[in-house]
């Protein structure tokens, strides 16, 4: 069965997605269900002087209506450890509002009602008097402004440094030193699903099931056991088919734990969909930094160092990733180049908007965005290809391992890139491109009066975060296997994935394989899909697991584990051969205690309306090293759905909000996401190169590579084609044209 | 996003949805397409008490001339206008500007009528009304009356139409021979609303210069508005690109656009001054070919 891994395997086990088949959260009836409508803060920031829900508990339908004083004191948790400091721990967020609201759509009571439509009638009767304070609407205001957490006494969730060299005297060295405030926008996914909840207590076992959980089921069903104050056993979290989830989908959110609370104290099934007006303030949002940097160069644009002084917004709390809005930017700014020397401070603070998480790509592709477009000022500024400045400053094959030590005091105690050839890499971006003949084409255009811009950008990710992730492969009578794993299916294709992999490990046929994420009582601790884990980490474990099933069966057949043959609910090795059942299931763990840092780049070609200041991108190429590909259509398909969503956060989707604090992007018709129309075909080149042993499977992240370079390729070109300096984004038209204007054209 | 409550029915007739929507009182509503009043009954923005559904009404769907005019039935679908083979020459606006409104789904539904008794001010049917001279005959249980394009809009989502009138049609007077009329909009994203949207007519005199000289301004203030300098600086003139630049400049200069986060009142002045200036370059290069 050679070819299974690396063919373009046929997602087969996702047929129910285009049958309409799927069952999702919404979907899903249990009898006797109640719904929730949650009444949320209609403003910024404000003390909450009383709550009167006699009305809307009389309302027809209405079965209960809680606030915070019905619920224990208990705070939304910090997932991992690695994300989570004393200082971030102040600011957490409670599942309803307590004594005051921090963002519009804080959620202040929920309501439950026999219907949803009810549920909606009686939440608009819950009367909330609430005392209107300042709100703090920007990170520029933020560490000034009264603390929005008075018992944390500042707005400041905390300053994650890194350093590494000696900093000053390498800016003391440089011929030039380039600087430039950027800034990236908030913006954040929106899956054509919004979320969506079901839970249920079982009256005989008394255990709790919720359904609808996705990406980290075991952390949020850990979260719920300790809000809950009950055995995580008596909680299953499990899956079902998702629309989408890009980062945002399945933390635990305020929702997750009041419906399962709601469930416990009702002994009812307690259903919770998320409408789409919900979603814009509810779900997490993301990206908003602002930076601050710095680049120090010879004059013949050698990278000698850096300095990033960058601030993050969080919104109105802490979510469950803790302090990765400020740790992932600090950790990836330095990227795929060769410093001498390197500081960074970044900074977390709280405002009065929805709070953020991560996002497809989080903090890479904001400092990807800030520190490519600020090569290309360099490359101005020395008179060099932006192409060549780049290749010249890559770290060589030669130096890997690479490792950036940090100095005592640092966040982390360095970085190590583990593997690939990142100038020939390059290179083949620049080919599939056709870079050389672009620059002509280009030129040619702009000769003729077109207003066009090649933009280029190169990118470390961080991927594969670990510690581990467990696997199990279970053969059944009729001749096939179950794969358990603790990821998630979230629509990236992983039942093929999985499939593949244990197939090719065992010899049989792909379609014998079944992989089941569905739920957390199938194997006993994961840490989810996300960071571009599912393949690298899970898909590792499924690999080993598999290769324990042979080891096992060739221990019972007393043979060599490579001449061991599953088919047909048997295993033979030689003459001999056993049921498979006899044989048990096959168990591995595998363990990934540093993360994969993994290269890659975007270029695109990218036209200007002068007069509307419409921004047309023309082609755009994603290039990214996955190690090996188990599915290059898969991993095709993921790089140019990430880039496609890129391109709508480069051009198009912002979430905005007035002076009080009032969201202005609330529905489709003002947070613009890209429609077909808006994108070019993306072209896509898979570069593989195999990380070491240690990674037996030999892959790296895909999931969100096609994200990180986009903004900045598609900004570096519009600067390109402008000949005007881009420093924030989105390039709408109205931004475009203010460019422009300013510059008097 | 679920509606509040509302009772809903059917009419069969004209006059039998006139006489319910009478009956129900001051906060029924006519329901036509949908694509508007639904997605304002889901975020609860509208509260009707009633819906009295004229969606399936015979006799209002049609396109037809009429004393050298056009008239056009309340419930002709912008799918239809955009595929009608008489919206062209002086009519072509209508279609252009039909063809441009969300995406074929919606078209499909949506209404003339509805476009206009919504009353968006980013809606492209309402500009193309005031540019073309449109006026609408709104008809109830006690009577009927017409109103000029000119005065049927009173601000952002609001008409002259009195809750128990319902728009039945759309007239058009008959032109003055030769006049050609175009729409162009930008909007962010394909099928969006419009940032801003411009229908712009001229019809040659003797002398071949442009006479009749029609520019409507959509998406720029609370109602649709007419770009009168402009106008008047091409009336009587020759089409020539220096007084098509010197008109759409005026009509940019002309407006007053109101803050907006997505479009501020600079820019919308920018796109005003393209539209008008595509527009009315597209009537000047087809000019010999009448």
């Amino acid at each position: 069965m050679t070819g299974i891994i690396g063919g373009d395997v046929h997602r087969d086990a996702n047929a129910p997605l285009l049958a309409g088949t799927a069952q999702y959260a919404a979907d899903l009836r249990r009898d006797g269900e109640v719904h929730v409508r949650l009444v949320r803060s209609p403003v910024a920031h404000a003390r909450i002087t009383g709550i009167d829900v006699s009305e809307a508990a009389a309302h027809p339908g209405v079965v209960a209506v809680l606030t915070a004083d019905d619920l224990p004191d208990v705070r939304i948790p910090i997932r991992l450890p690695l994300f989570e400091t004393p200082e971030a721990n102040r600011f957490l967020q409670p599942p309803l509002a307590r004594e005051v609201v921090r963002y519009v759509g804080e959620p202040i009571a929920a309501v439950v009602a026999t219907d949803p439509y009810l549920a909606e009638d009686a939440a608009e009767l819950v009367d909330i008097d609430l005392d209107e304070l300042p709100p703090v609407t920007g990170i520029a205001d933020a560490e000034a402004a009264e603390p929005i957490h008075p018992a944390a006494g500042t707005n400041v969730v905390g300053t994650v440094p890194l350093r590494h060299g000696d900093v000053d005297a390498a800016f003391a060295a440089a011929d030039i030193v380039v600087r430039e405030r950027f800034r990236m926008h908030r913006h954040t996914a929106v899956p054509m699903e919004t979320r969506g909840l079901l839970a249920e207590v079982d009256e005989i076992t008394d255990r709790l099931t919720l359904w609808g959980g996705a990406k980290v089921k075991h952390s949020v069903r850990q979260a719920l056991a300790g809000m809950l104050g009950i055995d995580a056993e008596r909680i299953r979290v499990a899956e079902v088919n998702v629309g989408g989830g890009f980062g945002v989908r399945g933390e635990t959110y305020p929702e997750d734990f009041l419906v399962a609370f709601l469930a416990l104290r009702l002994r009812r099934p307690v259903k919770w969909v998320e409408d789409r007006a919900e979603h814009f303030v509810a779900t997490n949002h993301a990206r908003e930094q602002e930076h601050e940097l710095e680049i120090a160069a010879t004059a013949d644009g050698r990278l000698l160092a850096f300095r990033d002084r960058a601030v993050a917004d969080h919104g109105g709390y802490v979510r469950s990733q803790g302090i990765l809005p400020e740790l992932l930017p600090a950790q990836q700014i330095a990227g795929p180049y060769r410093w001498e020397a390197f500081a960074v401070e970044a900074t977390g603070v709280i405002t009065n908007r929805t709070p953020v998480g991560t996002y497809r790509g989080p903090g890479m592709t904001e400092v990807t965005f800030v520190r490519e477009r600020l090569l290309d000022m360099l490359a101005a500024r020395v008179g060099a290809d932006p192409a060549e400045l780049r290749r010249r400053n890559l770290i060589p094959p030669e130096a890997m391992p690479f490792t950036f030590a940090m100095d005592e005091g640092s966040a982390v105690p360095g970085l190590t890139y583990e593997s690939g050839d990142y100038p020939a890499a390059l290179d083949a971006l620049l080919d599939a491109a056709g870079y050389d003949g672009l620059r002509r084409e280009v030129a040619e255009r702009r000769a003729g009066g077109e207003c066009a811009g090649i933009g280029l950008a190169a990118y470390i990710e961080i991927g594969a975060i670990g510690p581990f992730e467990e696997a199990r492969v279970v053969p059944d009578r009729a001749g096939g296997f179950t794969v358990h794993v603790a990821t998630g299916s979230l629509g990236q294709g992983a039942e093929t994935v999985f499939a593949q992999i244990v197939a090719d490990a065992l010899r049989v046929r792909v379609e014998d394989v079944r992989v089941d994420f569905s739920d957390t009582d199938e194997i006993p601790m994961g840490f989810g899909a996300f960071a571009s884990r599912s393949t690298p980490i899970a898909g590792n474990a499924a690999l080993l697991a598999a290769r324990d099933l042979r080891a096992k069966a060739a221990e019972a057949l007393g043979a060599d584990p490579d001449d061991v043959e599953f088919g047909a609910g048997l295993v033979r090795a030689g003459g001999a051969s056993l049921p498979v059942g006899k044989v048990g299931e096959g168990r591995a763990r595998f363990d990934k205690p540093h993360p994969t840092f993994s290269f890659g780049g975007a270029l695109s070609l990218v036209t200007v309306d002068r007069a509307t200041g419409r921004v047309r991108v023309q082609r755009h190429v994603v290039m990214h090293d996955v190690g090996r590909a188990v599915n290059p259509a898969l991993v095709r398909g993921q790089l140019a759905g990430a880039a496609s969503q890129g391109i709508g956060g480069a051009l198009l989707e912002e979430l905005l909000y007035d002076a009080q604090g009032q969201p202005l992007s609330t529905t489709f018709g003002d947070y613009r996401m890209p429609t077909a129309s808006e994108l070019p075909e993306i072209e896509v080149v898979v570069v593989e190169h195999r990380p070491p042993e240690s990674n037996p499977l030999g892959a790296k992240g895909a999931g969100e590579a096609g994200m990180v370079a986009t903004p900045a390729a598609v900004a570096n070109a519009v600067a390109d084609a402008l000949g005007l300096e881009v420093t924030r984004l989105p390039l709408t038209p109205d931004r475009v044209r203010s460019l422009l204007r300013d510059a008097g054209r | 996003m679920k509606p509040p409550p509302f009772a809903y029915a059917r009419a069969a007739t004209l006059d039998e949805a006139l006489a319910l929507v009478a009956e129900a009182g001051d906060e029924a509503k006519f329901l036509a397409g949908g694509q508007s009043l639904l997605p304002l009954l889901a975020y609860r923005l509208a509260r009707p008490t009633h819906l009295v559904d004229i969606g399936r009404l015979p006799g209002l769907d049609r396109i037809e001339p009429a004393g050298g005019g056009l008239t056009i039935g309340g419930l002709v679908r912008h799918a239809d206008l955009e595929r009608s083979a008489a919206l062209t020459g002086p009519w072509r606006a209508i279609r252009e500007a039909a063809a441009q409104i969300g995406h074929l789904p919606i078209r499909v539904r949506g209404t003339f009528g509805g476009s206009i008794a919504h009353a968006d001010p980013a809606a492209e049917l309402p500009v193309v009304a005031t540019a073309l001279d449109a006026v609408f005959v709104l008809r109830s249980v006690t009577g009927t009356r017409t109103v000029p394009a000119a005065d049927l809009f009173t601000g952002p989502f609001m008409t002259v139409i009195e809750p128990p009138e319902a728009l039945v049609e759309i007239g058009f007077p008959a032109p003055p021979p030769g006049l050609r009329s175009v729409f162009e909009e930008f909007t962010a994203r394909s099928g969006d609303f419009a940032l801003a949207s411009a229908a712009a007519a001229v019809a040659p005199g003797d002398d071949g210069s442009a006479r009749h000289v029609r520019i409507a301004l959509g998406s720029v203030g609370p109602v649709p508005v007419r770009a009168h300098d402009a106008e008047a600086s091409l009336e009587g003139a020759a089409l020539t690109p220096d007084t098509v630049a010197a008109a759409a400049r005026l009509a940019a200069d002309g407006i007053e656009p109101g803050e907006d986060a997505f479009a501020r009142p600079a820019f919308r002045r920018d796109l005003v001054a393209a539209l008008v200036g595509r527009a009315l370059t597209r009537l000047m290069n087809e000019g010999d070919r009448g």
